[in-house]
């Protein structure tokens, strides 16, 4: 088993996978796992995933199909989905993905396009996946402050922003962060083995 | 026993003076609200449905008919609705607001969508629009109409207006995104935006390839959630359990995803073989089985809705 892809159809085979990853996300918002206390889907889990196992630029691509794919109408969101989704106060986090999952990518593989190295660091993949989610909620609350007191037309504090829209999920992030951790280099294996 | 009651009153403003200290004006309402709906999701976390792994969902809401409305092309539907959406930003007056209501009304029974279903989607916005409206009934200057008796907040009808308004605009927003989601197709929609960009080829963006990536996710999904729910049957014969201590929950997620994910990557493994050996080599010189077409129908349709727009424009 060589890390050598097919050089030919490789790009083509990313494309699909970004699509699956958008696919994935998609779906991830609707399988909520039975833990006490934790509102916990999968969305963020596989928006960690996709960056870093697709790369920083098909990673980030397979999140703008899942946004574009969702403000087209198909109900795939949180709380449904169409055109008009802009002005819900959770629109900063789906904003976010795209970013999160180029980042992730970009401190896992680096300039290296082919892929990241195969052996990562543990601790290499925990900073990735904390500064997606960093990521995801720095502009989550900037999006629901911003939603609050713009759409909604109500001034609120950012201390309230930060707190009904970053400490209460907090927990279920942090297990999701974990297993990911755990899961990227396994997930990583299955994905070269598929492509060679 | 009129003392009982004079001594009840003053402890009660009292408590309301305090209570108005630390609730202070509405932005501390709203947040109180979000609160609530967050600790009520957390709550239900915990004693919400065991087994229910995956929640329902219909996708593509796709309701198929023969109406005016689903005739039109999508890129005439695409456009009107896009342009409704700017037009909803102008209203800012009552009049316009009924203009909108009126026009909504129309399409309806142009649609001739069953009223359940297009006004069933209002429904996962109903809190945000009833927290809008709460917000701006107590918070606008104006004639005061009512006062709130413990708490010293004001209705005025400014306030009134206002929440209709603000309220009115978000369901109106919400319906109309529905209208073009019922009576289109998702694929004739990822087509229509294609043809719609294709000017952007110009510029080197990869239309095609995104339009092409666009569908293939919307077919991925349902076969994920189908496979899902068959890796979930699967490990809970073998006897994982969902159920049990903390960790042992999490660690109850692996055998879940895991196998998810492999069936994933083969579906798209299965999917890349079978478009290769199909030719498959982008969008150049590419052809489609129905071709779409603008009718005098889709040009009244425009014209309809730039009418609706001017109108709006120039009432505020």
């Amino acid at each position: 088993m060589s890390r050598e892809p097919i050089i030919n159809s490789v790009n083509f085979r990313l494309h699909i996978l970004a699509s699956l990853f958008a696919a994935l996300t998609a779906v991830g918002a609707f399988i909520r796992l039975p833990i006490p206390y934790v509102p916990l889907t999968l969305q963020t889990f596989f928006v960690i995933l996709s960056g870093a196992l697709l790369g920083p630029r098909f990673g980030a691509l397979s999140q703008i199909l899942y946004l574009a794919v969702g403000l087209l109408g198909v109900p795939i969101f949180a709380n449904g989905g169409g055109p008009g989704y802009v002005l819900q106060p959770s629109f900063g986090y789906l904003l976010a993905y795209p970013a999160a999952a180029y980042v992730i990518g970009f401190i896992l593989w680096g300039w290296n396009p082919s892929g990241a190295p195969p052996k990562l660091a543990t601790l290499r993949i925990l900073t990735a996946n904390l500064a997606g989610l960093c990521l995801i909620y720095l502009l989550g609350v900037m999006g629901l402050y911003f939603n609050l007191n713009f759409v909604m037309g109500k001034t609120t504090t950012l201390a309230h922003a930060v707190w009904i829209g970053c400490i209460v999920f907090l927990p279920g992030s942090v297990v999701k962060v974990a297993v990911a951790t755990f899961l990227v280099p396994k997930m990583q294996r299955v994905l070269v083995m598929r492509s060679t | 026993m009129e003392e009982v009651s004079l001594r009840t009153a003053a402890k009660l403003r009292e408590f309301a003076k305090k209570v108005k200290g630390k609730v202070g004006d509405s932005s501390a309402v709203l947040f109180y609200l979000i609160f609530l709906k967050n600790s009520l999701i957390l709550f239900f976390s915990k004693y919400g449905s065991k087994m229910g792994f995956i929640r329902d969902i219909t996708l593509g809401q796709y309701h198929a008919g023969h109406s005016l409305l689903h005739v039109l092309d999508p890129r005439t539907k695409l456009l009107a609705s896009l342009i409704l959406m700017v037009c909803l930003l102008f209203a800012e007056r009552p009049g316009s607001i009924v203009l909108h209501g009126t026009f909504c009304l129309l399409v309806w029974r142009l649609s001739g969508l069953p009223g359940r279903l297009v006004f069933g989607n209002l429904k996962p916005f109903l809190w945000i629009v009833s927290v809008t409206a709460l917000v701006h009934i107590f918070t606008a200057e104006g004639r005061v109409l009512l006062i709130v008796p413990v708490f010293d907040w004001s209705i005025s009808d400014q306030g009134l207006a206002n929440a209709l308004v603000y309220s009115a605009r978000l369901l109106f927003l919400v319906l109309f995104a529905a209208f073009l989601t019922l009576t289109t197709p998702p694929t004739e929609l990822t087509d229509g935006l294609e043809k719609m960009m294709s000017p952007l080829k110009k510029l080197r963006l990869p239309v095609h390839e995104l339009a092409l990536m666009m569908t293939l996710s919307l077919r991925f999904i349902p076969i994920l959630i189908r496979e899902a729910e068959r890796v979930k049957n699967a490990q809970l014969s073998r006897g994982v359990s969902l159920e049990g201590p903390f960790l042992q929950r999490v660690r109850a997620l692996l055998p879940m995803i895991l196998p998810l994910f492999v069936l994933a990557m083969q579906r798209s493994e299965e999917l890349a073989v079978a478009m290769e050996s199909r030719a498959y080599s982008g969008g150049q010189g590419r052809t489609s089985y129905r071709e779409l077409t603008m009718t005098q129908n889709d040009a009244a349709a425009i014209g309809l809705v730039s009418l609706v727009f001017v109108f709006t424009v120039a009432m505020g």
